[in-house]
């Protein structure tokens, strides 16, 4: 048995479609079984409403009188990108305001718009025959534009990995700040309620899918930037009338220490046309499988630390080395159910009809890293492999010595086995002879909590290490605290003074 | 909480509130400096007035901190951000993933107003 496309949306119209959240379709398929679900559920819908930064919308303003081809545009000082002529822009969700910084950005300027504020726009312009205006300032609201199409590159990633941070100071990152020592574990995705999850074949979802975005009634564009579907991880490409939109679906929000992002609500309904589609819509949260990955490592390749289910994850603890650590979203699973909600009531009400895609999405691609030319700095190329030492029972006085003799201003401090156990500096001597304490012994006075660094890391981790504990050296040490070397700031030269101090 | 000015931090008042009172304590954040000072305590309900009573004195001055955390509904999106952040267990979810505060169980930290990536959360002062 199978149903047709046609067949549903006569439904639709007539008032008679049978539509399900995909939180129902489980348990709908073990009491009717695969054939009776078929004949059962026209529709399933499905919602996700979470931090997605890959987001924006092309803004057309109108010609003014004397016309101007802009070249560089701010909206409420976030600049939007405006190469493409001449009253046209797109304006990204993530981009930072140039006064608010990471409080106002992209997604404001979106949000601002569409809950009906007024924005200023900035633009500038080198002026030409055609196009002889080179400045403009002027105010503008939604409505008052021609178009505000919002397409979103890559939403509605079909399954997230979770996060923890297994290093010894927290991390902010964009999956929120991840405590020191893996205190907590954050999440993103709707499970079940997913779009992706209800259809990781693709059979339904491709580019002119009918769907819901911010509150309009989008579409699919296409497959959506990094969409990996081969290993579970697809997106979508993704787009709607802004003015369509509203507020309760699109939110502006601060990842502290990260930026800018914007929480999007997507649904997409599924038609249900065969049994397959009935088995992929009836995925419970204990069948789809993620990874708890450890964002303290500074690398596209992150650890895994544990393969959880979204059962477990929504379960709001998950035990990590014999500790129960609390675990939570940072998407709204409250706001995924209403876009799943709001998106059956209009198929129920007629204002909103199904369609078959017109182009399919390759659902086997694999996404590929990016392939580097040149290699990677490491940090045993840039350190230097000449260095004195001086033992924890020596005198400062010697220290001092040492220091001068050696030319430099860190003393690693080792034990008998030649391994690390803390540092003294130029400044710390200084002290200690200030302080007329030149006959303390090194280990009286040096850090024993050393900041080091292991020889094969990116040199750009050893920069940010450096700056985050505003140092002057790293000592590299290996897997048994021997001392390979130092690594000095300046030896990194622009890769530390080039950067801002947070 | 209870604050202490240059005189108050000069005496053991917390220690023999409790001697005095009986009533165990636990002091959840604390920071005493040479001339000022304050800590949050954590006294069961029903101990409240007793331990105020022997806490009492010069250079000290106590108040009930409840609802410290500030929770803007409008704001609020209940995507559970502030849940694992917290440590004190003040966020949880109601049955309908609705975020629930249970601000008695706060100690002022602050780390979920700061993290908090729709602003929707602030801690009183």
């Amino acid at each position: 048995m199978y149903k047709s496309i046609d067949e549903i949306n006569e439904r639709i119209r007539d008032g008679s479609v049978r539509v399900v959240s995909a939180e129902k379709m489980p348990d709908i398929v073990d009491e009717l079984g695969v054939e009776g679900a078929l004949r059962e559920v026209d529709v399933v819908t499905t919602g996700t409403f979470g931090a997605m930064c890959s987001s924006g919308a092309f803004l057309n303003f109108g010609h003014p009188e004397i016309p101007i081809r802009m070249e560089k545009m701010w909206i409420n000082n976030v600049e939007a990108y405006a190469g493409l002529a001449a009253v046209d822009c797109y304006l990204g969700a993530t981009q930072e305001s140039t006064i608010r910084h990471a409080e106002y950005g992209g997604a404001h300027v979106i949000e601002d718009l569409i809950a009906g504020k007024s924005v200023e726009l900035h633009a500038r312009a080198k002026g030409t025959d055609c196009y002889p205006r080179t400045a403009l300032t002027n105010e503008f609201t939604l409505e008052e534009l021609n178009q505000a199409i919002m397409v979103n590159p890559r939403n509605s990633y079909q399954c997230y990995s979770a996060a923890t941070n297994m290093g010894d100071r927290a991390v902010k990152t964009y999956m929120g700040c991840l405590l020191a020592g893996h205190r907590n574990i954050t999440y993103s995705g709707a499970g079940c309620l997913s779009p992706l999850a209800n259809d990781p074949t693709f059979s339904v979802i491709g580019s002119g899918t009918p769907i819901f975005l911010g509150g309009a009634n989008g579409v699919v564009v296409g497959e959506g930037t990094q969409s990996s579907p081969g290993n579970g991880f697809g997106t979508l490409m993704t787009s709607a009338n802004m003015k369509d939109m509203s507020t309760d679906y699109i939110r502006a929000a601060t990842m502290t220490g990260y930026g800018v992002t914007m929480y999007v609500g997507v649904g997409v309904p599924i038609p249900v046309l065969n049994e397959e589609i009935v088995k992929h819509t009836a995925v419970r949260d204990e069948d789809l499988k993620t990874n708890i990955v450890d964002y303290g490592t500074p690398s596209r390749d992150r650890p895994v630390i544990k393969e959880v289910t979204y059962a477990e994850l929504k379960s709001g603890s998950i035990e990590l080395n014999g500790e129960e650590i609390r675990c939570s979203s940072l998407s709204s699973y409250k706001k995924a159910r209403e876009v799943a909600g709001e998106l059956k009531s209009r198929i129920e009400n007629g204002s909103f009809t199904m369609g078959l895609a017109t182009r399919p999405i390759d659902a086997l691609k694999i996404n590929k890293p990016m392939a580097e030319k040149g290699n990677v700095r490491r940090v045993n190329e840039m350190m230097v492999s000449e260095f004195v030492t001086i033992t924890g029972d020596e005198s400062v006085k010697q220290a001092a010595k040492r220091l001068l003799k050696g030319e430099t201003n860190h003393l690693p401090v080792i034990d008998a086995e030649n391994r690390l156990i803390g540092i003294v500096t130029t400044y710390d001597v200084s002290k200690a002879f200030a302080k007329d304490e030149q006959d303390m012994t090194v280990s009286e006075i040096m850090t024993k909590n050393v900041i080091s660094i292991s020889p094969d890391a990116p040199v750009d981790f050893a920069a940010r290490k450096l700056q985050q504990h505003n140092i002057g050296a790293l000592v590299v040490i290996d897997s048994d605290r021997h001392i390979l070397g130092l690594l000095n700031s300046y030896d990194l030269g622009d890769l530390v003074s080039g950067r801002g101090s947070n | 909480m209870v604050e202490f000015d240059a005189i108050g931090v000069q005496s053991p008042n917390i220690a023999a509130a409790i001697l005095k009172s009986g009533v165990l304590v636990n002091v959840e954040r604390a920071q005493i400096d040479g001339d000022e000072g304050w800590a949050l305590l954590d006294v069961a309900n029903a101990d409240t007035e007793k331990f105020i009573a022997a806490l009492t004195g010069r250079g000290v001055s106590i108040r009930i901190q409840k609802d410290a955390v500030i929770h803007n509904r409008t704001k609020c999106v209940d995507c559970g951000l502030c849940i694992s952040i917290c440590q004190k267990k003040v966020f949880s979810f109601d049955e309908n993933w609705q975020l629930v505060v249970n601000a008695e169980r706060c100690v002022l930290c602050g780390r979920c107003a700061m993290y908090c990536p729709h602003r929707a959360l602030s801690i009183e002062k």
